[in-house]
């Protein structure tokens, strides 16, 4: 990994290097408007990526790519050539199975360095269904604005993941009493000395449960690279950034956790803030609120005057079963039928309305998700890196 | 990788007694950034301190802020990621990500 390491004359004589290593992406195919407010809300759209069928691109280098909303219209599962993609550092590009290993260490009984073999024979083979969203998604749609990938709202996708328990894994090698959290890494590395790892930990009783796991597929696949190939911990309910993608070491804790991106980032407010508050106590941001959005139309289209409208969607309970969910307007709120239960708590599930007559604009309607009694919010949760948005989202339809 | 998506459906499917798992190897080849940093005062700065790990157009997309948080930013590129940025380019880098932000949307 040195040899990727950046130094000044290196990055100077890499800046020209890499664009004539990589090919060029040859076409971008289309432009679509994220509609961040205040802009810039243009990005590219590209089918250029391994594996992927057209994406929005927010960076190239390492990828982050975005569903278009057009994804979900259909269905409760996300294709793989539509997951979206996200590294904080760049990573290897070709991976020899035969070569990988998983250190397991830390406080535990006896540090094992397990084989892909050896991590699938560790305990039964369990699939889960889950969505997979980043704790960023809908950044760009913070008001007032705030700096980071500026999403739209398809940081997000709902995939069937399989694996084996990490509590079967962390068995191979024995935790030991006073244990309090389990650390992952990945072979993604920063490219400058010094700077943070992306690693990541769970607290212990995360750690142990029954549907957290170090999967190897992702909807009957292989991992694909850019998914993290050959593992990923994948922790049902909680924000990606625990997901970490090629795994390449466990680490049981017995303290805190003090690395950069538990400790320094990945975290907001423990209250209410303004763009103006400093020094205010924060949290690891973990479980994912309840997020619903209608896919049936898009914000500013035109619908039948006098006619039956009928909008569809997804939603999602985030870390727990959906309740509800009701189309809103401005002052009235109508419930929407929920869709089957096909893949349990964690993923998501459509919803449909039909309206019996469509007697002028839809101003600023939303859908809204019900969980453990609580609603999605009328308003913004603002807070200053733009995390776990779930305002309801809202539209304008246009009778004609 | 389709030939190894094949391997562990077969893998899967086959599982009578206690499942398998096939793993195979991957690789990919990632495409580069097609955009280019617009003409003006500091691009070299922007090019040859950025860059790197930076691609033009994640740089373009930023919402608008002020000189103030484009000067912490390359601060904190400095102090917490290490990166290896020349005290003396940061003016200039500074001016250029606040002039690109000043044209319109569409020119830049």
């Amino acid at each position: 990994m040195n040899a990727l390491r950046l130094t000044r004359r290196g990055l100077i004589a890499g800046a020209g290097a890499t664009a004539l290593a990589a090919p060029a992406l040859a076409k971008l195919s289309g432009m679509i408007d994220l509609g961040l407010p205040g802009g810039p809300g243009l990005r590219p759209t590209t089918p250029a990526f391994p594996g992927k069928s057209e994406m929005i691109v927010q960076r190239i280098r390492p990828p982050l790519l975005e569903a278009p909303m057009e994804a979900f219209a259909k269905g409760t599962i996300t294709p793989n050539d539509r997951m979206f993609v996200r590294w904080n550092w760049p990573f290897p590009t070709e991976i020899k199975a035969a070569e990988h290993r998983v250190a397991v260490g830390g406080a535990v009984k006896q540090a094992v360095s397990l084989s892909l073999d050896e991590i699938a024979a560790a305990g039964e083979h369990v699939s889960i269904v889950a969505v997979n969203q980043c704790a960023g998604n809908g950044r760009g749609l913070s008001e007032p604005r705030v700096t980071g990938t500026q999403w739209g709202n398809g940081a997000m996708g709902c995939a069937k993941w399989t694996g084996v328990r990490l509590r079967d894994v962390l068995a191979k090698a024995g935790v030991m009493g006073g244990a309090t959290r389990v650390r992952f890494a990945g072979l993604d590395v920063p490219l400058t000395e010094g700077a943070p790892q992306f690693i990541k930990s769970l607290p212990l009783d995360m750690a142990m449960r029954d549907d957290v796991l170090v999967a190897w597929a992702m909807n009957d696949e292989p991992l694909p690279i850019l998914h993290g190939f050959p593992l990923r911990i994948v922790v049902p309910g909680w924000f990606s950034t625990y997901w970490v993608k090629m795994l390449s070491t466990i680490e049981v804790l017995t303290g805190e956790d003090e690395s950069h991106y538990m400790a320094e980032t990945y975290r907001w407010p423990k209250m209410h803030v303004t763009p103006e508050s400093k020094d205010f106590p924060t949290a690891p941001i973990t479980a994912m609120p309840p997020r619903s959005f209608i896919t049936s139309h898009a914000d500013g289209d035109t619908v039948a005057l006098g006619r039956p409208l009928t909008l569809e969607g997804i939603a999602m309970g985030g870390d727990a079963a959906l309740e509800r969910i009701d189309l809103v307007g401005k002052g009235w709120a109508i419930p929407c039928d929920l869709g089957p239960d096909e893949h349990g708590p964690y993923a998501f599930r459509r919803w449909q309305v039909t309206l019996p007559q469509v007697s002028g604009d839809l101003e600023g309607i939303g859908v809204r998700a019900h969980v453990n009694g609580a609603v999605q919010p009328d308003t913004l949760v603002w807070n200053p890196s733009g995390y776990a948005r779930n305002v309801i989202e809202r539209i304008t339809l246009r009778a004609q | 990788m389709r030939a190894a998506a094949l391997m562990l459906a077969l893998a899967l499917a086959a599982c009578d007694s206690g499942p398998k798992v096939a793993f195979a190897d991957a690789s990919v080849t990632l495409p580069d950034d097609p955009v280019d940093l617009p003409e003006g005062p500091g691009r070299d700065a922007v090019i040859e301190n950025c860059t790197a790990c930076h691609s033009p157009s994640t740089m373009l997309q930023q919402p608008k802020v002020p000189r103030e948080k484009w000067e912490s930013i390359v601060g904190k590129m400095k102090t917490l990621y290490k990166a290896p940025v020349d005290e003396a380019a940061v003016p200039a880098i500074v001016d250029y990500m606040v002039a690109v932000q000043a044209r319109p949307e569409a020119s830049r």
